[in-house]
């Protein structure tokens, strides 16, 4: 081990290498329910040269690297080790905004940029990131798209990659690439952007699409060290409605066509726990909160940008309200229990600290999964079944639906609350989520992003895909150092 | 292991004697193909002969051949529309099985609600997009026309058109898709291949279809795409075309929520302003430079000439000499086209005004005499449904693109001079049509949403005139000659020529790309789903050269 230490200080320093029990205990657990196993070493590389060395010595010494670019807390067991011997390859210096160009409305960034760095640098050029929901501040930007996670804005997300673009890409093998438009130019960003090379497009280079063999991959093809992003122009414009529902299904027909003639920008139905727990800075106002908001709540943000945008935003109005009227459905511009800025400052901006989703019991266990819309009340009742069975009060179920890909497909995620030191609320809700996903996966709920016992739920149903995706993990990472043990590797 | 008559009757089993065929008559039907006389040896229009045509009705029929493919080592080459010489087989000395999936034709699904439409591969856009208008839903037709495959662009090329500026490329609209790899085996993408429906094309975890559906796909060198499902998108038109006007200058009104126009701009520099403050104010439908590809210099004349009832093309000579042709020839020098469609009366209405603004900011104007009814119902036509793919080999019977690489405005108004440029001086031999230097005709983007875009020189050539092929070839030649030199990638016509090359060249020609790697590892996987060499050199590759 120590041969091993002194061979990563070599590569990134000894500042940058770790072994300090302490550290390593932050990368041994998270929040989801894996089983714990501590990395031998945290490694901080600070450039690509340096991840490039870290991978090839891996290689040599057949030791697991597992990619982590952003700051805890961590959810869904993909950073922590499944393989003994591991060396966290943390991506947090590499945090620099390579660019922001406004007339081409790109960025480029490395991993270690959160949501609560690269914001603030975008406002200033008048452009901002759709984002998922609420992200942590410290959440890398880059591993949030890599790991698909849905972004707020259906009608911007024209594909599942949006708004990621090109990457640098260190493989498995070591070998370094670019992907899409950035796979055509020579391996130097300040080159291709001398020639006017503006990375926009994300596929290729050739007949293969690099890029959707990095997502939902959980680290284990390769280390991204940049990526283009595409922004979007901030609204000089923006309000905010709401319609209320006793049940979901009652807002299905209106978001169809809502999502269809691209109405809106932030498209978003919650139940109220889940609003609650969005709103709520202390665990003791959500009971009350839940009791004041209506049980369920599509909450529409329309905006107007570049010209006449005071015209846009009331042209979109007033469709809005005539498309509600045809649905028979109740459009509001407030609702009872939150201010409409309240709602709107949860949409726009990072999470408060701590993370949001920890504050009502100090950790919450994620479902998540996608699907059509017209199919979400069947996969409601499945998860408050399943709830009912093992005793967890559906009221503290949070439930989101994010329609994705313009509309076609709908995240749906639901947000289980649980005191973490209490041994029989675990024991619960660690069955809970295991039978519920069970019960969801054989009712037709799509886990596109397989975490944890996922994986094995997904793959066995896929024998051919899991096929294909082995031979092309031999062939960027045939000697299985990138975060072996996950998905089906 | 030759193509025996033994592999013929097991194919023969397969699908039964009436779809399969070795009549050198069918086969030459096969391996006539557009462009194949700049390519091939004595300016032949033929490319090589298949040794057989089997058109399969089914996923398993396609699955069946492919492996006896595998058995007798005979390359599999699936040809649904086809558009392309590299839709033939390649060469002489490889024995080919050619795969027309003609029989495959059905729309197998629409879901209005979840906006999909599921199809087989010889479904062509024109058939699709019939049929889901009457929902009130389009499709991206691709640049190439209605007439071809949906599954073919969507999984197999490049999949943009004139609508991707606000419906997609073709491969953002993928959603699951059916595969038969080069082995045999079929792999269903996405939530398809977990049995949860056609909605995603991507997952569970890094989404498989990355393998073969770059840029462009593979072009028929990676096994067969036998069926897809793409997203559809909203069509706040009439739901069946009433269609006016003579042949063929048909005519499609123009409803109170649509405008059609032809814009211009004083500059290339101002054509980009105009660009990205369309793309910041995200308005239009369909964004297209689609009638430069008569040429600047005859174009107007073609077009106005096109419409009229009254005249034939013969006509179109005496028109170029009109004082107010050549006045509107110089008017459309740098213009596009473009159609805006408003969910409702009030959203056009302001589209409109932000688009007077745009033009007031830039110098920009619509063109009057293309925005009146006639020429402005026409282009509504063929904007909407791109059925006049005939135009493209109007002069002489005979075109080809050169350029077309895509990049950002601001990149693609840098090439506009040079293309031009090169394009006069080579036309000036007399063996070109000499239509004008820009005949630049492209989407006015390749990618959902827009910041992307590339326009494509088109040039034509008499393809019964060996002189007139021999100058487009070396038109090519010289374009390539002319990006290199002027610090851009070569462009579309390398595709070309490459079909012509031989291995070898191709090769060299791959070494010398910035990042050889990525056909290094397009090696690895052809060698990992295609341990037989079953596919064609479509899906491009570099030798090991030691590299393991």
């Amino acid at each position: 081990m120590d041969n091993k230490k002194e061979q990563l200080a070599d590569i990134v320093g000894s500042r940058f290498v770790s072994d300090d029990p302490a550290v390593l205990d932050t990368y041994a657990r998270d929040n989801s329910f894996v089983l714990p196993l501590k990395p031998w070493f945290v490694a901080q590389p600070g450039s690509v040269d340096e991840v490039q060395k870290l991978v090839a010595w891996a290689n040599h010494s057949s030791t697991p690297l597992i990619p982590v670019s952003s700051g805890p807390p961590h959810f869904h067991g993909d950073t922590v080790p499944s393989a003994p011997g591991a060396v966290i390859v943390e991506l947090s210096r590499m945090n620099r905004v390579l660019r922001i160009d406004r007339r081409n409305r790109m960025t480029w960034i490395e991993p270690g940029v959160t949501y609560g760095r690269l914001q603030p640098e975008l406002v200033k050029e008048g452009l901002r990131l759709t984002t998922p929901l609420m992200p942590r501040p410290n959440k890398s930007v880059i591993a949030s798209l890599l790991e698909r996670q849905p972004t707020l804005i259906a009608r911007y997300h024209y594909s599942f990659t949006e708004p990621l673009r090109s990457c640098g890409v260190v493989w498995g093998t070591g070998e370094m690439m670019y992907t899409g438009e950035a796979g055509s130019g020579p391996l130097s960003l300040e080159a291709q952007w001398s020639m006017g090379a503006r990375h926009s497009d994300p596929k290729g280079p050739g007949a293969t699409d690099y890029v959707r063999l990095l997502t939902g991959a959980q680290g284990s093809m390769g280390i991204v060290t940049w990526a283009s992003v595409r922004c979007e122009l901030i609204p000089a414009m923006r309000k905010l409605f709401f319609v209320p529902a006793t049940t979901p299904e009652s807002l299905i027909d209106f978001m169809h066509r809502l999502l269809r003639v691209r109405l809106g920008d932030e498209v978003i139905l919650v139940n109220n726990t889940q609003l609650a727990y969005m709103l709520a800075h202390q665990a003791d106002k959500v009971a009350a909160l839940t009791k004041s908001l209506p049980p369920w709540l599509l909450i529409i943000g329309i905006g107007g940008r570049a010209l006449f945008p005071e015209e846009r935003v009331d042209e979109q109005q007033q469709d809005l309200v005539e498309l509600a009227q045809t649905y028979g459905v109740r459009l509001a511009s407030g609702i009872h229990g939150a201010t409409t800025n309240e709602v709107y400052d949860l949409l726009l901006a990072p999470s408060r600290e701590p993370y949001w989703k920890l504050s009502y019991k100090g950790a919450c266990e994620q479902i998540f999964f996608l699907s059509t819309l017209d199919k979400s009340r069947e996969f409601i009742d499945t998860v408050y079944h399943t709830a009912r069975i093992h005793n967890y009060p559906e009221s503290e179920i949070g439930v989101y639906i994010q329609p994705q890909h313009q509309g076609v497909a709908h995240h749906c995620e639901f947000n289980l609350p649980y005191d973490p030191r209490d041994f029989n609320e675990v024991s619960n809700i660690k069955q809970l989520f295991s039978k519920a996903s069970e019960a969801l996966v054989s009712g037709g709920a799509y886990f596109s992003r397989p975490y944890g016992i996922w994986a094995d739920m997904m793959y066995s149903r896929d024998a051919q895909s899991t096929s294909a995706l082995r031979k092309v993990k031999r062939i960027f990472d045939p000697n299985n150092v990138m975060n072996p043990g996950k998905l089906c590797f | 292991m030759a193509f025996s008559k033994e592999a013929y009757r097991e194919l023969e089993d397969i699908v039964g004697e009436r779809h399969i065929s070795n009549d050198p008559a069918f086969l030459d039907s096969y391996a006539f193909q557009w462009l194949a006389e700049l390519v091939r040896p004595n300016f032949s229009h033929y490319m090589p002969r298949p040794v057989a045509v089997i058109m399969p009705a089914c996923t398993e029929e396609v699955q069946r051949i492919i492996k006896l493919c595998n058995k007798y080592r005979v390359k599999a080459k699936p040809i649904s529309t086809g558009w392309y010489h590299w839709a033939a087989p390649l060469k002489e000395d490889e024995e080919t099985l050619q795969i027309d999936l003609r029989r495959m034709n059905r729309i197998l699904e629409i879901d209005e609600r979840n906006r999909y439409a599921v199809v087989e591969p010889y479904v062509i856009c024109a058939q699709l997009q019939a049929e889901v208008m009457k929902l009130g839903l389009n499709i991206n037709i691709i640049g190439a026309g209605a007439s071809t495959s949906i599954v073919a662009s969507a999984c197999a090329y490049a999949g943009m058109g004139p609508s991707s500026f606000w419906m997609g490329n073709n491969s953002d609209n993928l959603l699951g898709m059916e595969w038969v790899t080069p082995e045999g085996e079929i792999i269903r993408t996405g939530s398809l291949g977990s049995g949860n429906g056609w909605f995603c094309g991507e997952g569970p975890g890094p989404s498989v279809r990355g393998i073969c559906r770059g840029w462009v796909g593979s072009r028929g060198g990676l096994g067969v795409y036998t069926k897809c499902a793409i997203k559809l998108a909203h069509w706040p038109g009439p739901t069946e075309y009433q269609v006016k006007g003579t042949l063929p200058g048909y005519r499609l009104p123009i409803q109170e929520n649509f405008r059609v126009y032809t814009l211009a701009a004083p500059t290339w520099d101002a054509w980009a302003d105009i660009y990205y403050k369309i793309y910041d104010n995200e308005i239009g439908y369909i964004f297209h430079r689609q009638y430069a590809l008569a040429g600047a210099d005859l174009g107007p004349a073609l077009w106005l000439t096109y419409i009229d009832p009254e005249k034939t093309l013969n006509d179109v000579e005496e028109a170029v000499k009109r004082k107010d042709i050549q006045d509107l020839t110089e008017e459309l020098r740098i213009s596009f086209q473009f159609i805006m469609a408003g969910r409702s009366i009030r959203e056009i209405e302001l589209q409109d005004k932000i688009l007077d603004q745009i033009l007031k900011e830039t110098g920009g104007w619509k063109v009057q005499r293309y925005c009146e009814k006639d020429m402005a119902e026409f282009t509504n036509t063929y904007m909407q449904r791109l059925g006049h793919k005939h135009m493209n080999f109007v002069w002489v019977g005979g075109y080809l693109g050169s350029w077309m690489q895509t990049g950002t405005p601001d990149w693609v108004k840098g090439y506009v001079p040079v293309a031009i440029k090169g394009l006069y001086r080579d036309a000036a031999g007399g063996n070109l049509v000499q239509c004008g230097g820009d005949a630049l005709m492209g989407n006015g983007s390749s990618i959902a949403g827009g910041g992307n875009m590339g326009l494509e020189q088109f040039v034509s050539y008499d393809p019964a005139d060996n002189a007139s092929v021999a100058a487009g070839t070396q038109h090519m030649r010289d374009a390539i000659v002319d990006a290199v030199a002027n610090g851009f990638p070569p462009g579309k016509e390398a595709m070309y020529l490459q079909v012509g090359e031989s291995d070898e060249q191709i090769w060299n020609a791959l070494r010398r790309t910035p990042q050889p790697l990525a056909f290094h590892f397009q090696r690895k996987i052809k060698e990992a789903f295609d341990p037989n060499n079953v596919g064609d050199r479509m899906y491009a590759t570099l030798p090991s050269e030691g590299k393991p």
